[in-house]
């Protein structure tokens, strides 16, 4: 054996060591007490798949906004619990509302919410978007970060989503768009309109609201 | 002389709004994002209307002028030009800030916009490969320090801010800006309408939607105004705390919720 052989064989065991010192370490990784930070994988893909459906549906071209609008109406339901989030804002008014109260109120929530998914579908100019990481917040919930790439020069916007799993399957519950929450924006409005109003001031107030978004 | 005596008052001002504003804040903690501080609401609404009626009567119709009559390229510039303007601000507090990095970028930014850029006209910076600029600002420093945001303030023509955050506008305009030190009160004034129209044309789709798509506008606006606040002092880092997190404890769901007999 020539020295060069030799010393190609030292290395190339040196090389298959720190491979498996890498492999070790990486095994044992997962037993590190990084939970506090650990992505939640099911949650990503849940919004990678919501993601990459409103991208297919938003960059058709053979397709009007009509039809393009049907479609993310039809999505917006099926992958977010509206009637939750309605519960959510309204929080500790909900308890005291009637049923009749109850009632009405869902639906405008969710009438409304349409009308602004649907005021929103212009603003499309080629954004993309990409998954940044996830973390598990409670026992039932977990926060998805995501950024939404701009036109260059602009920073992108940074937007989380909060999805609850329930019986294995997800729903999007809040979305938070540079720290501003959908549903904290929505209880602030609301909440201030029952404190000064009652809940028959709400209700009057998103039927009006709603005839104007006509 | 003349120059020195302004430089005297403009000091003078911002001294005085920052011991008003310390002196009302104290050492109040940290709002957090939900419970609103608004003790002035009467008045700051009357504030907030006088606003939207000088939007509607003059900054509307001058945007909307200026959004069809200037070309877009100019347009860019006067962005692009006014940003550049604000960066020895936003590199001053994002070294109060300890943003080594952010810091960085912003005088990078600064040196080759304000040379090949034609003084901040072109973006040049972009076409190196510079990251985009973060913006920063004296209310977020004392924020990133610990002071809490106070009451929230609509200021006439400025709009929504916190005693914090006027304190913040108070210091970067007359403090840290170094164009106070050479420019005069025309100057100023132009920089400021400039930047009033510049403001509106980019975020005015973004307020009209807030205002279309709101129950009460005043609230939306202050709602928005002060998460996106926190969050820029936070860095978009961390959650948005336990107050926040409490909103969806299991208690609203629909078994719990619709149950008769449950007490408060």
């Amino acid at each position: 054996m020539t020295r060069s052989k030799w010393n190609e064989a030292s290395e190339s065991l040196w090389r298959r060591r720190t491979l498996l010192a890498t492999a070790l370490l990486g095994a044992a990784m997962p037993l590190l007490p990084v939970a506090a930070t650990a992505s939640v994988p099911d949650a990503e893909a849940f919004i990678r798949q919501i993601g990459d459906e409103v991208m297919v549906i938003l960059t058709d071209e053979s397709k009007t906004d009509p039809q393009k609008l049907a479609e993310l109406k039809t999505m917006l339901d099926s992958y977010t619990d509206i009637d939750l989030i309605s519960r959510l804002v309204l929080g500790r008014y909900w308890k005291t509302a009637s049923d009749v109260e109850r009632d009405d109120y869902v639906a405008l929530f969710h009438e409304l919410l349409m009308k602004t998914l649907a005021a929103r579908l212009g603003d499309y100019n080629g954004q993309t978007f990409e998954i940044v990481g996830s973390q598990q917040v409670s026992k039932v919930d977990s926060t998805v970060a995501t950024k939404i790439i701009r036109v260059a020069g602009k920073p992108p916007l940074n937007v989380d989503w909060r999805v609850r799993e329930k019986d294995g399957s997800f729903a999007i519950i809040d979305v938070v768009a540079e720290g501003v929450s959908l549903v904290v924006s929505q209880r602030n409005e609301v909440g201030s309109i029952v404190e000064r109003e009652g809940m028959p001031g709400l209700i009057a107030a998103m039927r009006e609201r709603r005839d104007a978004l006509l | 002389m003349a120059r020195s005596a302004s430089m005297a008052a403009n000091w003078r001002a911002a001294l005085a709004s920052m011991a008003v504003a310390l002196l009302l804040l104290g050492a109040a903690p940290r709002v957090a994002a939900q419970a609103i501080d608004d003790p002035l609401e009467p008045l700051n609404r009357a504030v907030f209307q006088f606003n939207l009626i000088v939007d509607n009567t003059i900054l509307k119709p001058v945007t909307q002028l200026y959004g069809f009559a200037v070309p877009d390229p100019a347009k860019r510039g006067v962005t692009n030009f006014l940003q550049n303007l604000r960066a020895p601000i936003v590199f001053a507090n994002q070294v109060l800030q300890g943003e080594r990095e952010q810091a960085g970028i912003t005088l990078g930014r600064f040196m080759v916009n304000t040379t090949f850029g034609l003084f901040g006209l072109v973006d040049f910076a972009n076409y190196f490969g510079i990251p985009p600029r973060e913006e920063a600002d004296f209310g977020q420093t004392l924020g990133v320090y610990g002071i809490g945001a106070g009451p929230y303030l609509v200021l006439p023509l400025l709009g929504p801010s916190t005693v914090r955050d006027a304190t913040g506008i108070a210091v970067d305009s007359f403090i840290i800006d170094p164009t106070i030190y050479f420019t005069d009160t025309s100057w100023r004034l132009a920089r400021f309408g400039l930047t009033a129209v510049d403001t509106r044309y980019r975020y005015g789709p973004l307020i009209d939607d807030l205002q279309a798509n709101s129950l009460d506008f005043y609230v939306a606006a202050r709602s928005a105004f002060l998460q996106n606040r926190e969050a820029q002092i936070r860095k978009n880092g961390g959650g948005l705390g336990d107050e926040y997190e409490s909103i969806f404890d299991d208690s609203f769901d629909e078994e719990a919720s619709d149950d008769p007999f449950e007490v408060e």
